[in-house]
C-alpha cells in the first residue's frame, strides 16, 4: 500500500492536505450515499416482475434485468448496502479486538506477550478463507456467522503492528517518567499510549474494509455466507453463473465492476487517510 | 459451495476428455455409417451399477434385464420371465424364465440367480422397498416362486425394477465390473468422466443397431459448450439455456411426471411435535379454503412460461398420465372461484393491506424451496406472484435440505415427485407414512377414507382393481386427495426433460418421464438409431 512520498509544488488555494482531506469527504459522502440508497430502496422494489424477465441493460434498467424480472440496479445498490453494512461491523470488531489484544501483548506479562504471538502465528497460518467457512458454518451461517467469522481472522496484522508500536511508545522517555510519578500501568496505557495509537487504528480499520467485502462476497459466492434471498453481492454472481452461458452478462458484470469500485473506494480512503495521520506526510 | 468447488477441480479432467472424445469423434465418422452415440448426462450413479442396492430404479437397468419391464405407454410386459402367475390368495407369485437369456460371461441367466438377487436385495436393506417379500425360493431350473405377507399389488412394479444379477459373477467389487443379461454390455466406467457400453450381440431380444454408448458426466454447461463443439450427439440442458439454437442439433422436450407442487400442512399449530422433535402444523395453511384458493386461483401454463420459458406442463397429481392417475383431478384455474371459496369461510380483508385476514389471523405463510436449485426457486416466486391478487402472501424463502427436513411440518415446501411406481402415492398419503423424517408427507395429511382406498389398492389381487382404488383415493366424487378434495398439496407443473440432440439421431418413443432427467432418457436407449 506505501506510495512514494512525491514533492510537488502546492497549488494555489489549495494545498494538498486539502486535496486529501475533499477527497476523503467525498469518498465518505460516496459510501454514506450507497448505505443509504440501499436502505430506502423498499424490498417491493426487487421482487419478481415476470414480464420483464431477461431484459438487456437499457435507460429503464441500466443494469438489465435477472431471470426473475428483478431490476438489477437495484439489487446491485442493495447488495453494496448490505456488503458495506457487513464490512462495517466486521472490521470494527476487528479493528477493535487487534487494538486490546496488540496493547495487551505489548505490556502484558513476558508469557502474555508469547502466547498472543503465538496465537497471531496459529491464526495467520490457517487461509483466511478455510477458517471464515469453519466459522461461519458454526455459527449456522447468516449474517452473525460471517461477521463473527471476518472479525477473529481479520486482527491478526493490525494487532502486530499495535503490539510494535506500543512497544516503541513504551520505551518513550516521557513514559519513564510518568512511571516515577507513581501512575498505574492501566492509567500510563489509557493515557499516554492509546492516543498514539489511534492512528494505526483509524488507518488499519479503513484498510481492513475492502478484506472485509470481499471475503464477505467470496463466502456467500461459495454458499457458505448469507442466505440466497439477500441481495447480496456475493449472492448476485453466483447466481449469474447458471446464466452466463445463456448470455446474460450483465448479471455479472455490473455487480461485480460495483464491488470492485467499492473496494478500490475503500483502498483511496485508507491512503488518504494514512496521509493525513501519518506525521512524515501530515503537513504536506 | 463443494460442487463448485469440485467444478473447478473438474476442468482439467474434462478439457481432457474432450480431447479424448473430438480424436474418437474424428475416428468414428471415418467409419462410414454411424453406430455410435455420445450422450452428456448430467450425474454419475453414485454408487456404482449393482441393482441390488439401488442402480436401475424407476428406470432400466441397462446391463442387466428385468422379469418384467415397462412398455412405451407403462403398462407391464414379460421380460426375462415369459409368464407369470398369482394364486388366488394373492400371496404367491410364480415366475417362468425364458431359456435363451445368457449373461455377457457367457452363462444362462437361471432360477437361481433371481433368488440370488432378491435375497441380495432384500439383505441390503438399499432404496428398494421389499418388506412385503416373505420369501423367494428357486420351484425349478426355470421357476422362481415369491411368497409375500400380504397381497400386494405394486409387486410387480418392483420386479419390474430389479435388475437381475449372476450369483457366481458376484463379488464385492460388482457394483464397479456389472455383468448382466441385458442389452448393453458394461465396457468401463471413468468415475467423474464416462461410461462406455456396448452392444450386447448375444442379447435374447432385437440387438440394439447403436453399437457403442459413452455416457460423459458433465453439467450443463459443460455439456452446452459439448454440443456446440460437436464433441456430443445428445446432450443434457435446461430450460434458462434451451432458448439458444445449436447447428446440426434439434431440441427434444420430453413430456414427463417431474412434478413440482406445494406441500401444505394440513393441521393448525397446536404444539405438537414429530417423532423426531419438530413442530407440526400451520395455522393459515391448515384451513380447507386457503389450499383450494391457492388451486384454483393459479394459473399453471401462465408459471410455466414465467418460471421455466414454457418447458413445462400443467400439473395436477402426483401422476399425471400415469394408469392410475384420476383424470377426474383437473381442474380449470377460476379467479372468482377462489374469491368464493375465502369469502364463504370468512376470510376478508379489514385492514385494508391487500392481505385478508379471519380470527386475526393474516392469510400469509413461508414457502421453503432448496437454495441451490433456481427452478423450484423461479416457480415459487411465480405463484407467489399468482396468489396476491387473491390476498395470500407467500413468503419465499431458500434454505438447505437440512433446514427444510425440520421445518416441512410447519411450513410450505415447493416439492416434486415422479415414479413409475404407484407405491409412491400410497407413501405420500396414508396415515402411518404422516409426519416422517423421509419427505414424503410433511403435510400430517391422513384420512381414513383415503387410507381405505390405498389400502384396498395395495392389497388388489389384480393390476386393473388397483388402479381403480387408486383413482378413488385421488377423487371418489365428494372427497380425495386431489386439489378438488382435501388438497394436501397445490400442484404446479410437470417439468418437461430438455435434451440437444443430434440430427439424423432417432431416440425413439420416450415414455413419461420420471422425476430425474439424466437416466431416464436412456431407458429405451436399446431402440435408438441413426437415420
Amino acid at each position: 500500500m506505501d506510495s512514494p512520498i512525491v514533492i510537488d509544488r502546492p497549488r494555489r488555494g489549495v494545498n494538498r492536505r486539502l486535496q486529501t482531506m475533499i477527497t476523503c469527504i467525498v469518498l465518505l459522502m460516496v459510501a454514506a450515499g450507497i448505505l443509504l440508497s440501499g436502505e430506502w430502496i423498499p424490498s417491493d422494489a426487487v421482487t419478481p416482475d415476470f414480464s420483464r424477465k431477461g431484459l438487456s441493460p437499457s435507460l429503464e434498467y441500466p443494469f438489465g434485468t435477472d431471470w426473475l424480472g428483478r431490476d438489477m440496479l437495484l439489487r446491485t445498490l442493495k447488495g453494496l448496502a448490505l456488503s458495506l453494512k457487513v464490512g462495517t461491523i466486521a472490521s470494527m470488531v476487528s479493528a477493535v479486538l487487534a487494538t486490546l489484544i496488540g496493547a495487551a501483548a505489548a505490556t502484558g506479562s513476558k508469557w502474555l506477550d508469547a502466547a498472543i504471538n503465538w496465537l497471531i502465528d496459529l491464526v495467520m497460518g490457517i487461509p483466511h478463507l478455510v477458517l471464515l467457512i469453519l466459522i461461519s458454518f458454526a455459527c449456522g451461517r447468516g449474517l452473525t456467522g460471517l461477521v463473527i467469522g471476518i472479525a477473529v481472522t481479520h486482527w491478526t496484522s493490525l494487532a502486530r503492528l499495535v503490539r510494535a508500536e506500543v512497544l516503541q511508545i513504551r520505551s518513550q522517555p516521557y513514559i519513564m517518567v510518568s512511571r516515577r510519578l507513581g501512575h498505574s500501568t492501566g492509567w500510563i496505557l489509557l493515557r499516554h499510549i492509546l492516543p498514539h495509537i489511534l492512528p494505526q487504528f483509524v488507518v488499519g480499520l479503513v484498510l481492513m474494509f475492502p478484506h472485509a467485502i470481499l471475503h464477505e462476497a467470496s463466502l456467500s459466492f461459495l454458499g457458505y455466507g448469507l442466505p440466497p434471498d439477500e441481495p447480496a453481492i456475493g449472492i448476485i454472481l453466483s447466481e449469474s453463473m447458471r446464466y452466463l452461458t445463456g448470455g446474460m452478462w450483465w448479471l455479472a458484470f455490473f455487480p461485480g465492476l460495483a464491488l470492485v469500485l467499492l473496494v478500490l473506494l475503500f483502498d483511496r480512503l485508507g491512503e488518504n487517510l494514512r496521509m493525513l495521520l501519518d506525521p512524515a506526510s501530515a503537513h504536506e | 459451495m463443494k460442487n463448485r468447488i469440485s467444478k473447478i477441480i473438474h476442468i482439467l479432467p474434462v478439457l481432457f476428455l474432450l480431447t479424448v472424445l473430438a480424436v474418437s469423434a474424428v475416428a468414428a465418422q471415418d467409419n462410414g455409417a454411424k453406430t455410435e452415440v455420445i450422450v452428456a448426462v448430467g450425474s454419475e450413479p453414485s454408487n456404482g451399477f449393482d441393482p441390488t442396492v439401488g442402480w436401475g430404479h424407476g428406470n432400466t437397468p441397462l446391463i442387466q434385464s428385468t422379469l418384467v419391464e415397462y412398455t412405451q405407454d407403462m403398462r407391464i410386459v414379460n421380460d426375462l420371465a415369459t409368464d407369470y402367475e398369482i394364486g388366488a390368495d394373492g400371496l404367491t407369485w410364480t415366475f417362468t424364465l425364458r431359456d435363451d437369456a445368457f449373461f455377457t460371461d457367457g452363462e444362462p441367466v437361471k432360477a437361481s440367480d433371481v433368488v440370488f438377487t432378491f435375497q441380495t436385495a432384500k439383505d441390503s436393506q438399499s432404496s428398494l422397498d421389499l418388506t412385503w417379500l416373505a420369501t423367494c425360493e428357486a420351484t425349478g431350473d426355470h421357476e422362481i416362486t415369491f411368497t409375500l405377507n400380504a397381497p400386494t399389488s405394486t409387486f410387480i412394479n418392483t420386479i419390474a425394477s430389479v435388475g437381475i444379477v449372476p450369483e457366481h459373477g458376484y463379488d464385492g467389487d460388482y457394483a464397479n465390473h456389472p455383468i448382466g443379461s441385458g442389452p448393453w454390455k458394461f465396457v468401463q466406467w471413468n468415475k467423474g468422466e464416462q461410461v462406455i457400453l456396448e452392444a450386447n450381440e448375444d442379447y435374447y431380444g432385437a440387438v440394439p443397431t447403436i453399437k457403442k454408448a459413452v455416457i460423459v458426466f458433465m453439467d450443463e454447461d459443460a455439456a452446452f459448450a459439448a454440443a456446440q463443439a460437436g464433441l456430443v450427439d445428445v446432450a443434457l440442458t435446461s430450460a434458462t439455456q434451451a432458448t439458444r439454437e445449436i447447428p446440426g442439433m434439434h431440441l427434444e422436450v420430453i413430456s414427463t411426471q417431474d412434478n413440482r407442487g406445494f406441500t401444505l400442512p394440513v393441521t393448525p399449530a397446536e404444539g405438537k411435535v414429530t417423532e423426531s422433535g419438530y413442530p407440526v402444523g400451520n395455522d393459515v395453511t391448515s384451513h380447507l379454503a386457503i389450499r383450494q384458493a391457492l388451486a384454483y386461483v393459479i394459473d399453471r401454463e401462465q408459471i410455466a412460461l414465467d418460471a421455466v420459458n414454457g418447458f413445462a406442463e400443467p400439473a395436477f397429481s402426483e401422476n399425471d398420465g400415469m394408469p392410475w392417475n384420476n383424470p377426474e383431478v383437473q381442474i380449470e384455474t377460476d379467479l372468482e372461484l377462489s374469491r368464493q371459496i375465502l369469502a364463504d369461510d370468512g376470510w376478508m380483508d379489514s385492514d385494508g393491506d391487500g392481505i385478508l385476514e379471519k380470527d386475526g389471523i393474516k392469510a400469509e405463510f413461508t414457502c421453503l424451496y432448496p437454495s441451490g436449485d433456481s427452478v423450484r426457486q423461479a416457480l415459487a416466486l411465480a405463484a407467489a406472484a399468482q396468489v396476491k391478487a387473491i390476498g395470500i402472501r407467500i413468503n419465499v424463502e431458500g434454505t438447505s435440505w437440512d433446514d427444510i427436513s425440520k421445518r416441512m411440518f410447519s411450513n410450505a415446501v415447493l416439492m416434486g415427485w415422479g415414479s413409475s411406481n404407484p407405491y409412491s402415492s400410497y407413501l405420500l398419503y396414508h396415515s402411518n407414512n404422516a409426519l416422517r423424517d423421509d419427505y414424503y408427507n410433511p403435510e400430517g395429511f391422513a384420512d381414513p377414507a383415503v387410507d381405505g382406498y390405498l389400502d384396498a389398492a395395495l392389497h388388489a389381487l389384480s393390476v386393473d382393481e388397483a388402479n381403480e382404488q387408486w383413482q378413488l383415493a385421488q377423487w371418489d366424487g365428494t372427497n380425495g386427495t386431489a386439489m378438488k378434495g382435501s388438497a394436501p398439496w397445490v400442484w404446479l407443473v410437470n417439468l418437461s426433460h430438455l435434451y440437444y440432440v443430434r440430427d439424423g439421431l432417432d431416440i425413439g418413443d420416450q415414455q413419461l418421464h420420471a422425476h430425474g432427467a439424466s437416466w431416464t432418457l436412456l431407458q429405451n436407449l436399446r431402440d435408438w438409431k441413426w437415420n
